[in-house]
């Protein structure tokens, strides 16, 4: 897997560069924080979509188990809290099995079934008081720990954590589409009955496509619970768990892998820092007319858009 | 990025300049309110609250000028902690406001690492003042509610209740302790929970109507619930003698918009419709309120003023003492006791209001009449009433 001196230099400005600029104020530094979780559950979206060609709305489901997971197993368990995320979103992966009786569906009906699963996993979470804390939820839940001198529940702790569990993300996301299960669920995009014919498993790879998918959302599920340090029922399975990053991929293009993570970031950060500054209330209009604008001048998303543009320059130099 | 960075510099450069160009002699307040989002009318309540609590103090105190910096949280917990830093950033002493418990709790836990006081009558949940954190403050509590529910059918002499309760936290909670306060009296009761989401009330009602057969029927939910449950009971008009709410349900807004699903409902309720002030300070308030808004206050405007009026107290004796940036709001906002628009205010080592208890309203010919407790009662209890 190569990487383009672009790519190490946007690398190591996320790393080195924002932190630097932008680690003392506290404000701009949650946006991005909270941008990048949006970010990191529109790409394990368009991952499901892409590679496994399943529209899905219960996106929530998985960061609401991963969430109550790692917050359940730090508190009551004691698990450490970087172990207990990636139990988190193992735990994602033990939900998505509930949901593979829906796998053979397609299109609106599985989009809906798996919305479904978000809403029973919602109920669960209320009613099994005893471990969830219920519709009272989780207050207090442990903060990242100091790592080798390095508070990582401070603003560029949480910061860091959650750049590094994207990298990782995308690593996975590019090592799966280059090998030959990628070309597989890539044939199986343009007939699901033909790769079948030649011998291809088609539910097995959606099923993993879902797991993967699903890992991921519930990393970052238990990321924020750890960044919020509160939890409860109607918060992790909120629809706009699923909305926002829907958007946030569509504005950024949900067929490239980094289209969902800059359609993310820029979506929340200039609604936040631009048009929430210029229109206080109601600055998500200036937001929705501008999705629907992209939607019909750039149906690719804006990933596709810009390339456009640099290839034009590129032409014109 | 490069685009991003240089966005990122001009806000802040038109945020310090904002900043900068308060007066010397002003302290900077924040307000953290949802004004959009699904708490939006909710927060744009207590916001009126909170401006004319700023308009009284600078009329009244004559030495200390309060500014305000408002925050949109959106109801959603990641902008209340962004909104919250924010408001830190901009140079705020302390902050009041917040809505819903799943905001308050993370915006104060960020207020709390910046070591700015919090201030609010947004959120009940027990858990908030369990942190023990020392600068948060509430004015309200579930415990308040609960003493007016069961003190009002204490007045009624009932012997059996059915509770219907949503299953969120905050109507959970008050359900569950409503249920075990009346059991104790010897109250037969039952609990009925329902989804926050369910909209068609009938197959509870009719479980009440000929399962449980009580003399009242509690409800306990928010606005869209007490509509649905009303609608339902007057379709299939159980025998009961009272139906009683709680919390958003004997307002102006809900005589107004349900004529005929509210006469003789009753719920908590601070003022009568139309409101009536006794105290000097009440009689300022609603005179400033009518004079920024043309509206009678409500509920919402009421706590909203209370919290704010307590904590530029607070920080008025802080500047006085020279301790308002050594943790001398907080020192003194434990300090508070004093008669409010809302009862006496005296705060526990929590940071919970010890003293709070709410009044039962009950709507009769289109206005609210306070009917409990009796030593605030504006008008005679209509029982047994029932809007059908």
């Amino acid at each position: 897997m190569k990487m383009s001196k672009t790519g190490l230099a946007v690398i190591f400005a996320a790393y080195v560069l924002v932190p630097l600029l932008l680690g003392s104020n506290s404000y701009v530094m949650s946006l991005i924080v909270a941008a990048m979780i949006i970010g990191g559950i529109a790409l394990a979206w368009a991952l499901l979509g892409n590679l496994g060609g399943m529209v899905s709305f219960g996106h929530s489901a998985f960061f609401g188990v991963g969430a109550y997971v790692s917050a359940i197993l730090t508190m009551k368990a004691g698990v450490p809290v970087l172990a207990a995320m990636l139990l988190g979103g193992a735990g994602a992966v033990a939900a998505s099995l509930a949901m593979l009786p829906v796998l053979r569906l397609k299109g609106p009906y599985f989009a809906l079934a798996i919305l479904a699963y978000a809403h029973i996993f919602k109920i669960l979470a209320t009613e099994w008081s005893s471990v969830t804390g219920g519709s009272a939820g989780l207050a207090s839940v442990p903060r990242f720990p100091t790592l080798m001198g390095v508070d990582l529940s401070s603003k560029t702790g949480s910061y860091l954590i959650v750049l590094s569990l994207l990298l990782v993300f995308i690593a996975a996301y590019r090592l799966i589409r280059s090998s030959h299960y990628g070309i597989a669920l890539r044939a199986m995009h343009d007939s699901e009955d033909a790769t079948r014919v030649v011998g291809v498993n088609s539910t097995l790879l959606k099923a993993l496509m879902l797991f993967v998918s699903a890992f991921m959302t519930g990393v970052i599920g238990a990321f924020n619970v750890h960044y919020i340090n509160f939890l409860e029922p109607d918060y992790a399975f909120s629809g706009l768990w699923v909305t926002l990053p829907i958007v946030a991929a569509i504005f950024g293009g949900y067929r490239t892998i980094l289209g969902p993570l800059v359609g993310a970031v820029t979506v929340y950060l200039v609604d936040q820092l631009v048009f929430k500054n210029l229109i206080p209330s109601g600055h998500q209009l200036v937001l929705g007319a501008l999705l629907v604008a992209m939607i019909i001048f750039s149906p690719g998303g804006l990933m596709p858009l810009l390339r456009k543009g640099s290839r034009r320059k590129h032409a014109a130099a | 990025m490069n685009r991003i960075s240089s966005k990122i510099g001009l806000v802040a450069a038109a945020l310090s300049l904002h900043v900068g160009g308060a007066f010397a002699d002003e302290i900077l307040v924040g307000a953290e309110i949802p004004l959009t989002g699904s708490l939006a009318r909710v927060g744009a309540g207590m916001h009126e609250g909170i401006s004319v609590a700023v308009d009284v103090f600078n009329k009244t105190n004559g030495k200390h000028t309060i500014k305000i910096v408002t925050a949109d949280d959106e109801s959603a917990p990641a902008k209340a902690i962004a909104a919250v830093e924010k408001l830190a950033g901009d140079g705020v002493v302390a902050i009041t406001g917040g809505y819903g418990s799943n905001n308050i709790g993370p915006a104060s836990d960020a207020a709390n690492k910046l070591g700015l006081p919090y201030i609010t009558s947004g959120g009940v949940a027990e858990n908030l003042t369990e942190r023990g954190y020392k600068t948060f403050f509430r004015i309200n509590n579930t415990a308040g509610y609960q003493k007016a529910m069961v003190g009002l059918l204490d007045t009624m002499q009932i012997k059996s209740a059915s509770v219907v309760y949503s299953t969120k936290e905050a109507t959970a909670d008050l359900a569950k302790d409503v249920e075990k306060e009346l059991a104790a009296k010897g109250v037969a009761v039952t609990l009925h929970a329902f989804d926050p989401a369910i909209t068609d009330f009938k197959p509870i009602i009719n479980k009440v109507r000929l399962q449980d057969k009580p003399e009242v029927i509690v409800m306990v939910g928010y606005e869209n619930d007490y509509v649905g449950i009303l609608r339902a009971a007057k379709v299939l008009k159980p025998k009961v003698k009272a139906m009683v709410g709680v919390w958003s349900l004997a307002t102006p807004k809900m005589a107004s918009d349900f004529p005929d699903l509210m006469p003789s409902v009753y719920g908590t309720a601070l003022l009568p419709f139309p409101a009536e002030f006794q105290t000097e300070e009440g009689k300022r308030f609603a005179d400033t309120y009518m004079k920024l808004y043309n509206k009678a206050p409500d509920y919402l405007g009421q706590f909203g003023f209370v919290q704010s009026m307590i904590l530029f107290e607070a920080i008025a004796r802080a500047a006085d003492a020279g301790t308002l940036k050594s943790g001398g709001i907080a020192q003194e906002l434990a300090r508070t006791d004093r008669q409010t628009l809302i009862g006496r205010v005296q705060f526990s080592d929590k940071g919970d209001n010890l003293n709070f208890v709410h009044r039962m309203g009950q709507h009769q010919d289109g206005k609210i009449a306070i009917v409990w407790p009796s030593d605030a009662a504006t008008g005679k209890m209509n029982f047994p009433g029932v809007p059908w």
